[in-house]
């Protein structure tokens, strides 16, 4: 270790003194929101900064198990923008229900090194540890609201098949690194490579401990069919957690994919291909079918986030099928995702803000009359996960289907696929739109107010979902850029 | 001509739908003013245009090209022919008819109404101007959510299921050609060494489409995909059963625009597009489509003939009606594609006319059964007359526009193949048959128990009305006699289209390569 180790991981570091800082301005200032909400964001902007600046000057740290590069400066920024939105968001459902808002920050900002990790990790070992990092504060996070019992049971859920696909994860791994000889990621992919280019067949471990790791990543994403763990945990947890889930961790574990099976296995992408298309076919289309009978829209954005994992699972099949552009999407579309997905599930809290009140549809009904700006926002954001243009949604959607398109052969049915659909969630996204304008509620219910933090992560997240879609230049160099980081 | 005309036409609308968003709710009628400025202003600027556009200058005019995401080579493209002069002007002219008829009818959330219908006008000037095919596309989906508010929130009682019919319909069709049109730009780049510059511009896809010539395969399935985008927007026979839901539903002046414009939306893709970049696969599909053509003529007019609604019947009359323009379209010859976009410019204005008629009605009985009305000519002549002067160029009496297209669709269908002329013939008979018996049922006789019960609140049609209906009448008398003044701005873009397929061959669907 040198000192310029040290520097390089810097922006770990940081948030891990802005966790302990938030948990010590609780203590000082025990029971009020304010200090601990403002160390937070504040700590969250020196970190992105110092990721920022780290992310000038590309390279390795810890002989090459960490490493800074394109890639890892998009996603830890991404990461950052997902906590620090997550945390804007909660305190106004937090707080009518008597949880800790300070611990709730806490525990997010140390699920956030892991992820950041994650994104940096370039050893098979410390990958898992960051998994492990990103993913066990999600387990606290679900379990939130411990005298909620639909909370516990989900946790509960989520806790156990994820340490169960952790298990079968590291099980895979342990395979790969009998077989090659070690972690190092750079290592593995060169042994692959001689591998894969000496014949035809894969040797039977190779095959099993990637069949192992595909499973445990599955999970993870939440693709089908290993979703089962989804619906419980994200309707149990509270609602802003929901948010957090169906997004952080799953851009996580996309991350993970990213250097696992694109950094190291890439030499193996033509024996992946098969499955990862039938993954995605398989989660885009029961997705979306189970959300079509959904009544209650934080289940209906449950499935729906199942969904777009298939989405962004075309991007991989693209990348697997020989097209680079497909990685590009993937992270075009992962970024997307992020903020129209916060967005949707702001405003299904922010509706919550009052205890008692559910997340059905009927919490819905003539929230146009109500809370027009609210009801306009939430439409713009259905919009943008329906595909329709020009939102971030739509251009992720493009990109993606245009690298499937690029990959040709049965990549060009799997993006006709997903635009069936796209067409078919139309239909559950638009239901709301219904309830919101063109039905009336069935109790008047009085217009609510809403924290100045709500606001300003709404407004953050609604401009970036039009931005993105209208002006996707900027966002796609730095995605190429991130994409080529990863070699090909 | 300045440039930045073409932007101008487009986007003054959408700045006018700011503008009301920032308008106090208490005072519905500046939304209205507004909306209707913004209308006419987009209308003066479209005549400028059309004053301004050289109709024996081959290619486009007023093009306007900025690089828009470079990496893919996909531009802000604007340009226009005679086709779309013609379909720009007749937007912007149904659009300030439409919220001029909207004054009265929508009295609740006139603001979000008056963004919705300027927001649509974006999306369909759009449309008709976009000259890269990525920009098109998002023009194309633009237009989706304002109808689906519109039909949503302003419609009838059935209004949700009728929206969220034609939203699915509508999608289904745009999302394949959008596979589709991503597919064309990458073979496009693919031929072009890998480089992505011009792979989405329609005018080197054209001349690419002319040179070398997409794959088959390629051609197949793109082909196909546009097709089913724009034979449901047309609709063609079987993809038309969005249409007569959302027609009922639709309030009075979302019916005019539906049928004065959403139609030809697919009409102007078969023509602007799907034939130029894929002739070979036109021309393989070509008799299917002349038979399903064939079909929603028929059919349109025969399910018409038994509606006992008054606004299905007029919705199902245009299926018919768009019949002969898919029928135009498809026997590649130049009478037929005349009469295609005249019928297309002609359809607009008739139908425009009659669903506003349908609405004088509607608004004053809360009723459209035809069934509950008779006499209506003895208390309401003027209404009378204007709805019987409608009715005639619907049906296609000469001396009316609405005879000149169908006439040059069946000469040139005559020259295809006797056959098709015969049966699209024997359909004018029906058409003939509907509308007079509809007309009948409507205004002779003695007035109905129904009508009597309204009394006093059946009245003659009112200025607003009269003035609503004025323009349009006017321009069916003139098409009717001088149908040259469409024709004469069209003969580049009938030329240009002629050409593409002039050079093209069916394929052999059992053994492409």
């Amino acid at each position: 270790m040198s000192g310029q180790d040290l520097l390089t991981i810097s922006p770990l570091i940081a948030a891990i003194l802005v966790a302990v800082a938030v948990l010590i301005v609780d203590l000082i200032a025990p029971g009020r929101r304010e200090p601990a909400l403002a160390t937070a964001l504040l700590g969250l902007g020196i970190v992105a900064i110092l990721t920022a600046v780290a992310g000038r000057t590309p390279g390795q740290a810890f002989g090459g198990s960490y490493t800074v590069d394109a890639l890892t400066t998009f996603l830890d920024l991404l990461f950052i923008s997902i906590v620090a939105l997550t945390i804007a968001f909660a305190p106004d459902y937090l707080e009518p229900r008597d949880l800790p808002i300070a611990e709730f920050a806490a525990v997010l900002v140390f699920a956030l090194t892991g992820a950041m990790l994650i994104a940096a990790s370039t050893d098979l070992l410390v990958l898992f540890l960051a998994l492990e990092l990103m993913v066990l504060p999600g387990y606290l996070l679900a379990a939130y609201a411990k005298h909620d019992s639909l909370s516990t049971e989900g946790a509960i859920k989520y806790f156990l098949l994820g340490s169960f696909s952790s298990a079968i994860f590291l099980f895979g791994l342990a395979y790969v690194w009998g077989l090659t000889g070690s972690t190092r990621v750079a290592d593995v992919a060169a042994e692959l490579g001689k591998i894969a280019s000496g014949g035809p067949a894969l040797a039977p471990g190779l095959a099993l401990g990637l069949a192992f790791m595909t499973t445990g990543v599955a999970f993870k994403i939440a693709a089908v069919p290993f979703h089962y763990w989804t619906p419980d945990a994200y309707q149990g947890s509270p609602t802003p957690v929901t948010g957090y889930l169906s997004v952080g961790p799953k851009v996580g574990a996309f991350a993970l994919i990213l250097r696992l099976f694109v950094g190291a296995l890439g030499s193996l992408r033509g024996d992946w291909l098969d499955v990862v298309i039938v993954l995605a076919a398989l989660t885009m289309t029961l997705g979306n079918l189970v959300a079509l009978t959904q009544n209650n829209v934080k289940r209906m954005l449950a499935y729906s986030s199942i969904a777009h994992t298939g989405y962004m699972l075309v991007g991989l099949a693209a990348y697997a099928g020989g097209r680079q552009e497909g990685l590009q999407g993937l992270l075009y579309y992962g970024a997307a995702y992020t903020f129209m997905n916060l967005g949707a599930f702001a405003v299904v809290a922010a509706l919550q803000r009052r205890p008692g009140v559910t997340s059905s549809l009927d919490t819905f009904a003539g929230l146009g009359r109500r809370e027009p700006l609210l009801g306009i926002l939430m439409t713009l954001f259905l919009l943008s996960l329906t595909g329709i243009p020009p939102t971030a949604g739509f251009f992720g959607k493009a990109y993606v289907i245009l690298a499937a398109v690029q990959a040709g052969g049965p990549l060009t049915i799997l993006a006709v696929i997903a635009m069936l659909n796209a067409a078919a969630a139309a239909f559950y996204y638009l239901r709301v739109v219904v309830y919101m304008f063109m039905r009336e509620p069935a109790t008047e219910g009085e217009p609510q107010r809403h924290g100045n933090l709500v606001w300003a992560g709404l407004w953050t997240t609604s401009v970036l979902t039009i931005l993105l879609g209208l002006i996707p230049a900027p966002l796609l160099s730095v995605v190429s850029d991130a994409a080529r980081a990863l070699g090909s | 001509m300045p440039g930045g005309i073409l932007t101008l036409i487009t986007f003054v609308p959408l700045v006018g739908a700011i503008v009301i968003a920032f308008l106090p709710r208490e005072r519905p009628d500046l939304a209205r003013f507004t909306a209707l400025g913004t209308a006419l202003l987009a209308w003066v600027f479209s005549l400028y245009m059309l004053i301004g556009f050289l109709p024996t200058h081959p290619g486009f005019q007023f093009v306007e090209v900025a690089d828009w995401i470079p990496a893919f080579g996909i531009q802000y493209k604007l340009g226009a022919d005679g086709l779309s002069v013609v379909l720009v002007v007749l937007t912007t002219t149904l659009t300030w008819i439409s919220i001029l008829a909207s004054f009265g009818p929508i009295k609740e959330r006139v603001k979000e109404y008056m963004i919705s219908f300027l927001i649509l006008e974006v999306g369909m000037v759009g449309v008709f101007l976009a000259l890269d095919l990525f920009l098109f596309y998002i023009f194309w989906e633009v237009v989706l959510v304002p109808m689906y508010l519109i039909i949503g929130i302003w419609g009838g009682p059935n209004r949700i299921y009728a929206t969220i019919k034609f939203v699915l319909y509508t999608l289904v069709g745009s999302l394949l050609m959008l596979v589709a049109i991503l597919a064309t730009g990458f073979a496009f780049q693919d031929a072009h060494g890998g480089q992505w510059a011009g792979a989405f511009d329609f005018e080197q896809l054209r001349a690419f489409a002319g040179t070398t010539g997409f794959a088959n395969g390629l051609q197949l399935g793109a082909f196909l995909a546009f097709f089913l985008a724009f034979a449901i927007k047309i609709p063609m026979f079987p993809f038309h059963t969005w249409l007569p839901d959302a027609h009922v539903e639709a309030p009075t002046a979302g019916s005019v625009i539906l049928a004065g414009i959403l139609l030809k939306l697919g009409g102007y893709g078969f023509i602007r597009f799907a034939l130029p970049l894929f002739p070979d696969a036109a021309k393989t599909y070509a008799p299917a489509i002349i038979v399903l053509s064939l079909i929603a003529l028929i059919y349109g007019a025969i399910v018409a003939l038994v509606q006992p609604d008054l606004k299905k019947l007029v919705a199902y009359s245009s299926v018919s009606h768009m019949g002969f323009v898919t029928l135009g379209i498809f026997i590649f010859q130049q009478q037929g594609l005349y009469g295609a976009i005249l019928q297309m410019v002609n359809h607009g204005l008739i139908t425009g006319a009659l669903f506003l008629l349908v609405g004088v009605i509607y608004e004053r009985t809360h009723d459209r059964t035809i069934a509950k009305m008779s006499g209506l000519s003895g208390r309401t002549p003027v209404y009378a007359a204007t709805f019987g002067f409608f009715m005639l160029a619907s049906v296609g009496l000469p001396g009316l526009s609405g005879f000149v297209g169908e006439f040059l669709v069946l000469v040139g269908s005559f020259a295809y193949a006797p056959a098709v002329a015969g049966v699209a013939t024997i359909t004018m008979i029906f058409t003939a048959g509907y509308l007079l018996w509809m007309y009948q049922r409507l205004f002779f006789g003695e007035m109905s128990a129904f009508l009597h019960e309204i009394g006093s609140h059946l009245t003659d049609m009112r200025p607003v009305e009269t003035l609503t209906l004025v323009p349009l009448a006017t321009l069916v008398v003139v098409f009717g006699l001088f149908p040259g003044l469409v024709l004469h701005l069209v003969d580049g873009t009938v030329t240009s289209v002629l050409n593409s397929l002039g050079r093209a061959t069916a394929i052999n669907l059992l053994f492409w390569q």
